[in-house]
Formats: structure tokens, C-alpha cells, sequence
């Protein structure tokens, strides 16, 4: 089956020769525990007893196996990405909300879920270019549209991309400070890309997450606020919220069944669904309408992304991808330097995937920084850390060439449209938004106070960073190189 | 064995002379000198291509290009010596560029093919790549504004092309594969007077030529001398034979006649021929039994 997911994690997940009835790997999950020897024995009816030195039998717990660890597994069939797409689709959300009007005919109403969508803004642009709306229209048509399926609220990523942002920068600063000693802490790499995530994971390992922005991405923050801030506000507990949010690629998906980002205490995740801008298109012709006919709901609410001053949609500096090195270096420079620079000159290098900046500092080396969208910038990236040969202080690391506006569940070109074509009309509708800085964003400071207890608290860290862990290739007998 | 061994001539007897060991963990499946002469670059098993430089008669490996998910199973330096390309069961072909400070790095990862590639090779002349698969195609790769894509796929072969070869003039091709023929391509340029139909700028290729019924097993080498002509194989059936283009040949029909064959070269599968650039009628193979032969082919 043809894949959707972003070009680095296709290239990581190949093993050609591998026969449909390879065993997985993880049948039944041992314990490590240093120095302790026991002996396996099967019993008849095939569950494993852990026979201890001392004679002590002990019935081991057979593994769960999530789709998260087949996903992640390097060594396994695969096609569980098949899975994974029906799991997470817009008929999943047509699922939920069936069972809500259900249990509403049925007058069990406290079983009903709250539903929320969080759209991205690469994903309105898609579908603004599509539909030939204004990002503002198409918000507002897209919040009518999800409204009369049954959708509660409708809020905008682009306002926990806000705290994405802060964070990044604050912990670059921290970073760049303790490079003196640490030498891991720079440079440092973004981390809202799972596509770049996952490959790094299953692929360099333990030497490169240390490098790796403890962030979360602006996805994974609306988790933390809906499922946190927003659940307590509403008086509902978040496993009673469904929680969407549309994105312009498959590699979100893997992002939000991720195990950092489920609950354990609730049994919920903090996004329970991705849904692609292509399946958004897939809902709209479903219903038989275009997003022009659609009518507009204007509601508001401060998780709805009116950044701007005059009460329309805010976005940032940088493109389409967050605008990471560009709020990054701004704040360096400003923290570091104490001065504010204009704008940054980007230089291209071997191609346009691939750009760089240097801000002088009076006194202190240049601030180096660089964009690396697409495989094959990342490889470069990667490599020259492996070499110590790394010049910049903080990196940009995008899986999409052309990044997010790009990304592989954005909507596709039309009959004789090229796909750069299409793409250059996404960012003009993307850019097209006013540009509100992230700390002056209405209801980003009060929600760190209110929520957070402030900026750089335990709360904030526990909600807004999150960790990383390596892949190790389990040897099995199929795996081994002939 | 995991080893690269260098041969030079001393005299009338070849000599081993140097030997490369500890530079790979698995099979070498292929090396290349750059047209310089002065580096050499061996592509492994263990997913890596190493890059040795010759410093006064020494080899040193100066770089490791890592990235394949496996098996890497050619590598070709560009005419230029200044790019390299790699390909890999992982089915994609990497483009390498040389730096200033014989740095390498990634300049593309392309994945066209469906299945393993098994080799690649640059146009002798133009910075083209060729390269062909276990999906029965082949392919070629251009630059085109930012990034390097497929722009032409040749398809005709029943089973897993091996390999594939330009002829001096680049506008040719010959290609062997386990459905144990040779085809000969053909480059058509747009405006062609044979009325070939092209898309925009790209040249079209079409195969002009089936060499079948001479060998018995699958073909796994092949070459294309650039000083005569002729066209060597090696087979699976253990013969190494040679074939030679007609006097009178049409180039859109070309004939292409068995000159000579060598039964039982090997004791073994033959896997590997190659002219030498130099001495024409000058052949090198080598085998499953271990052996490098030379073989002089004299024509009446």
C-alpha cells in the first residue's frame, strides 16, 4: 500500500524480504533486572514461567503489544501504519459523534463526549487555497462545518504553537549557557516534527536525542490544554473529551499515539484523533458541500487563535513550518546581546531546503542557526554532529522538503496545477495572516499564570516539554544480515 | 572476505600490492576508482561506502558516507570526480558531492525504484546517472532546479536488471538481467528524425536491440568497451562471451553478432567483466571461485 508518511520515516522502515509470518518480536515482555538469572520454561498451555535460581516460579505477564510499539519496532512486518489509518480517521470522529447523539436519544447524557477539533493553520491555508476563502473565512466556515456535525469548539493550533515558541526559546537560552559545560546542550535541534523524530529515534539513537529540543510541539501543547486546562474549566474529566486535530500530514498521527502523551491516569491521550486536511476534503464532499457554501460561525474563544489586535487570526514570523529559528534567534540575541535585530538575512546553501543565518555578537562568537527540511538536509545535519563538525547552535529540522505547507496530507494539485504552484498559493495564504509576537498573544500570559503557575514552573515543565527514547534493533532470527 | 585487494603490474606478472583490510564489517560489493586515480571508493554490505585516498602508495580511508538503511551495492564516481552516487536494497540511490575540504555529503536521496537497485553509473559525459533494479526497470536521474529526479524509465526486461553500461558515445545502452538477454537502448533527442515521440526537453529511449538464446543462466555483468565496441557478459552458466555491432547496422535496428565465448572461465558463477579503459581486447573477470582472471580477446 502506497505510504503517506513523510520521506524520512519510509526510508527507515523497509525490509523487503521479510515473509508475512515473521513472529513479533515481543511476545512476551521480560523484565531486565541486573543480575538476576532465571530460567524460562513453557508450559503446556503456552504461557512462560520465570524459574529463579532459588526455585521461586514466577508466571510471566504476556506483553501488550500497542500499535505504538509496532510502529516503533525496527524489526517487525510493518503495514501496521494500515492500522494505524483506520484508528485515526475522520470515521473515527463520525463514530464518536454518532455515539454522542445516541447516548442524547438514549438521555444518557453524562456519558456524552465533549468533542473538540483544533485546526493547524497549514491545514486552513491548504483548504483556503482549495476553496478559494480567506483564512479568516475559511475559519469561520470550518468552525460552522464542524459545529453542525456535532463538533463542540473549534480552536486553532496557532495559539499552543505560541507556547511552543516561548519555550523553545527559553530553552535555547538555558542551553547556550550551560554549553560551556555540557557538551550536548548545543546545538540544539526543534522538535515539532515527528517525522524527524521518529527517524531519530529509531535511527541515531542515544546520540542524538540528547541534542533535541524538550519542547512539545504545538499539537501535543493542545493536547496538554484541552485535556488539562481546559477539561477543568469545562468541569469535565478528560477521558469524557474527544479531542481532533487536523494536520497537514500522516506523521502526526504517530505523534499522538505516542506513550509520553497518554494518560495513565485518565486511560486517555491528549489528542485523541489526527485527521488530515485531505480528509478534512474527504468529510466535505461526504457531506456534499464546498467550505464556500458552508455557513460561518464566528464564536470566540481565546483557544481559537485571534491573536491579532483588532480580534481577527494571528500568525507568527518565519513560515510555515512555526518560525522556530526565527523566534529563536530573536530572543537569543535579545537575551544574549540585549539587542533586537529587524530582520534576519537567510542564506541559501546547496539548496532551498537548506538556509542559514549568522547574527554578530558584540564581544561573543556569531549566533549561527539553519533551516533542514527534507531528508537529505537532515542526513547532513546528523552526520556532521556525528563528526563534530557542527557549526550552528540551533537547527530547524523539518521531514518535509518545502516543510509543513508541504506536508503529505495537505490537499492535492488540481487538473493541470503544479504542486509547486499549488504550494506557493498555501504560503501566500499562510503568510497572508498578521504576525503577533507569541508573548503578546491575548491569553498566553494568563493561561502561564492561571495554569501553569508561571513561567518555568514544575507544571509548565511537565506540561509543556516532553522526552524522547531510542529504538533498539531487536535481533531476531529473521533480522539477521546474511 | 571483507577485503579490497589492489593489483598492479610488475613486469610481465601481476602483483598483489596492496591490501585493504578493517575498512568494512561485511561483504565489499563493489569499488571504483574516481577518474582521477588518486581515490577509491568501496561500497558494503554494512550499509556503508568507504573513500580511500592513495598517498604515496599508501591507502588511507579519509570517509565514511553513511545513511543507507542497507546493503549498499554499487557505487560510481562521476566523470567530474566531484559527485558519487550509492544505491542500496534500501531501493534508493544517493547523490554525493565532494566539498572544497573533501568533505562528502548528501546532496539527494532519491527513491524511484520499487525494489533493491543494484547498480548505478554516471554518463561518461553528462551529469546523468543510470541506474537499475530488481523491479525490472532502469533509470535515469537529472538535476533539475533544486533536487535530482527520474527522467526517463526503461522498461522491457522480464526480471532483475544487474547491470547496465554506456557506450563511449553515452548515447546507448546495454543492460543485462536475470531473464538472460542483453538489450541495446537507444537515445532519441527531441526533434529526432526518426519522429520518436519526447516530452519537452528529455530525450526518449527505446530499446532497439534483444540479445537472447546465447546464455543459459541469469547475466549478472556487463561492459561496453569504450575503445572498440565490444560488448562483454558475464553469466551464471560460468562463460564469459563477447559481442561485437555489425558492420552494416542500422542504428534503430542495430545487429549485434556473438564473437567468441569462453566456456567454464570460471569453475563458478561468473559475477563481474570489465575491459580495461586503456588496452583494448584486455578483459578482467572475476567469480564465485574466488579467482580474478585476464583474458586477451584477439579478433581476426
Amino acid at each position: 500500500m502506497a505510504s503517506n508518511f513523510s520521506g524520512a520515516l519510509q526510508l527507515t522502515d523497509l525490509n523487503d524480504f521479510i515473509t508475512p509470518s515473521q513472529e513479533c518480536v515481543k511476545p512476551v515482555k521480560i523484565d531486565r533486572k541486573p543480575g538476576k538469572v532465571a530460567k524460562i520454561r513453557i508450559e503446556d498451555d503456552g504461557s512462560y514461567m520465570e524459574v529463579a535460581e532459588s526455585g521461586e516460579e514466577k508466571k510471566l505477564q504476556k506483553a501488550q503489544i500497542t500499535l505504538n510499539d509496532c510502529l516503533a519496532c525496527s524489526g517487525c512486518i510493518t503495514s501496521a501504519e494500515s492500522v494505524l489509518i483506520t484508528q485515526q480517521s475522520q470515521e473515527e470522529l463520525y463514530n464518536v459523534l454518532q455515539e454522542n447523539l445516541r447516548l442524547q436519544q438514549a438521555s444518557e447524557v453524562d456519558k456524552k463526549k465533549l468533542v473538540v477539533v483544533s485546526i493547524s493553520p497549514q491545514s486552513r491555508a491548504s483548504l483556503a487555497t482549495k476553496y478559494q476563502l480567506s483564512p479568516q473565512e475559511a475559519h469561520h466556515k470550518l468552525t460552522g462545518f464542524f459545529k453542525k456535525l456535532g463538533v463542540h469548539h473549534v480552536f486553532d493550533t496557532s495559539f499552543s504553537r505560541n507556547f511552543s515558541l516561548l519555550e523553545s526559546c527559553r530553552e535555547f537560552v538555558r542551553r547556550y549557557y550551560e554549553s560551556e559545560t555540557n557538551k550536548t546542550a548545543l546545538p540544539m535541534l526543534a522538535s515539532s516534527c515527528p517525522g524527524w523524530i521518529c527517524y531519530a529515534e529509531k535511527t541515531h539513537g542515544s546520540y542524538i536525542l540528547p541534542y533535541i529540543s524538550s519542547t512539545k510541539s504545538p499539537q501535543q501543547i493542545m493536547g496538554s490544554l484541552v485535556k488539562d486546562y481546559f477539561a477543568a474549566k469545562q468541569g469535565q474529566t478528560p477521558d469524557l473529551i474527544y479531542h481532533v486535530t487536523v494536520m497537514p500530514c500522516y506523521d502526526k498521527k504517530l505523534e499522538a499515539s505516542r506513550q509520553d502523551f497518554y494518560s495513565d491516569l485518565y486511560r486517555t491521550r491528549d489528542v485523541d484523533c489526527v485527521i488530515t486536511t485531505g480528509e478534512v476534503e474527504k468529510m466535505l464532499e461526504k457531506e456534499n458541500v464546498t467550505l464556500g457554501q458552508v455557513e460561518g460561525n464566528t464564536a470566540y474563544c481565546v483557544l481559537s487563535g485571534f491573536g491579532s489586535p483588532d480580534g481577527g487570526l494571528g500568525s507568527h514570523l518565519g513560515g510555515g513550518s512555526g518560525g522556530y529559528l526565527e523566534h529563536v534567534m530573536r530572543y537569543a540575541v535579545s537575551q544574549i546581546h540585549g539587542s533586537s535585530v529587524d530582520s534576519l538575512q537567510y542564506k541559501t546553501l546547496r539548496n532551498q531546503d537548506f538556509q542559514e543565518v549568522t547574527v554578530e555578537i558584540e564581544g561573543k562568537r556569531p549566533l549561527k542557526m539553519a533551516l533542514a527540511y527534507g531528508f537529505r538536509n537532515i542526513q547532513n545535519i546528523v552526520q556532521k554532529i556525528k563528526r563534530g563538525k557542527m557549526t550552528y547552535d540551533f537547527v530547524e529540522i523539518m521531514a518535509c522538503p518545502s516543510g509543513c505547507a508541504n506536508g503529505g496530507g495537505q490537499i492535492r494539485p488540481m487538473e493541470g496545477q503544479t504542486n509547486n504552484e499549488l504550494l506557493q498559493r498555501v504560503k501566500e495564504s499562510y503568510d497572508s495572516v498578521p504576525c503577533v509576537q507569541p508573548d503578546l498573544w491575548p491569553g498566553v500570559k494568563d493561561i502561564y499564570e492561571e495554569w501553569l503557575g508561571g513561567v518555568d514552573t514544575e507544571k509548565a515543565r511537565a506540561m509543556l516539554h516532553t522526552q524522547y527514547h531510542g529504538v533498539e534493533k531487536v535481533a531476531s532470527a529473521l533480522n539477521i544480515q546474511w | 572476505d571483507k577485503i579490497i585487494r589492489i593489483w598492479g603490474k610488475e613486469g610481465d606478472k601481476w602483483v598483489c600490492k596492496s591490501i585493504l583490510a578493517e575498512g568494512h564489517q561485511r561483504t565489499i560489493r563493489s569499488v571504483g576508482w574516481s577518474p582521477c586515480g588518486n581515490y577509491l571508493a568501496s561500497a558494503s554490505f554494512d550499509a556503508t561506502t568507504n573513500i580511500w585516498s592513495r598517498k604515496e602508495g599508501e591507502f588511507e580511508c579519509i570517509a565514511s558516507l553513511e545513511g543507507h538503511e542497507n546493503e549498499v551495492k554499487a557505487v560510481s564516481w562521476a566523470p567530474t570526480g566531484l559527485l558519487l552516487a550509492t544505491c542500496s536494497r534500501d531501493k534508493s540511490v544517493w547523490i554525493w558531492e565532494v566539498t572544497e575540504d573533501e568533505e562528502y555529503e548528501c546532496a539527494s536521496v532519491i527513491s524511484s525504484h520499487t525494489q533493491d537497485v543494484k547498480y548505478a553509473v554516471w554518463h561518461p559525459t553528462r551529469e546523468m546517472l543510470a541506474s537499475c533494479s530488481y523491479d525490472n526497470t532502469i533509470k535515469l536521474f537529472k538535476e533539475e532546479i533544486d533536487d535530482w529526479t527520474c527522467c526517463n524509465t526503461l522498461e522491457s526486461h522480464t526480471s532483475t536488471v544487474w547491470k547496465i553500461s554506456f557506450d563511449q558515445t553515452g548515447h546507448r545502452i546495454v543492460s543485462c538481467s536475470d531473464d538472460k538477454t542483453l538489450k541495446i537502448w537507444q537515445e532519441y533527442l527531441p526533434g529526432n528524425p526518426e519522429g520518436i515521440d519526447t516530452i519537452g526537453k528529455e530525450s526518449a529511449w527505446k530499446c532497439v536491440c534483444t540479445l537472447s538464446g546465447y546464455h543459459n543462466r541469469v547475466i549478472y555483468d556487463v561492459d561496453w568497451s569504450h575503445s572498440n565496441g565490444l560488448i562483454v557478459s558475464a553469466c551464471g552458466d560460468e562463460c564469459i562471451r563477447v559481442f561485437r555491432e555489425e558492420e552494416i547496422s542500422d542504428k534503430n535496428q542495430p545487429s549485434f553478432s556473438l564473437v567468441c565465448t569462453q566456456n567454464r572461465a570460471h569453475s563458478q558463477d561468473v559475477n563481474s567483466v570489465a575491459w580495461n579503459p586503456k588496452e583494448p581486447g584486455l578483459l578482467a573477470s572475476g567469480s564465485d571461485d574466488g579467482d580474478v582472471k585476464l583474458w586477451e580477446v584477439v579478433l581476426d
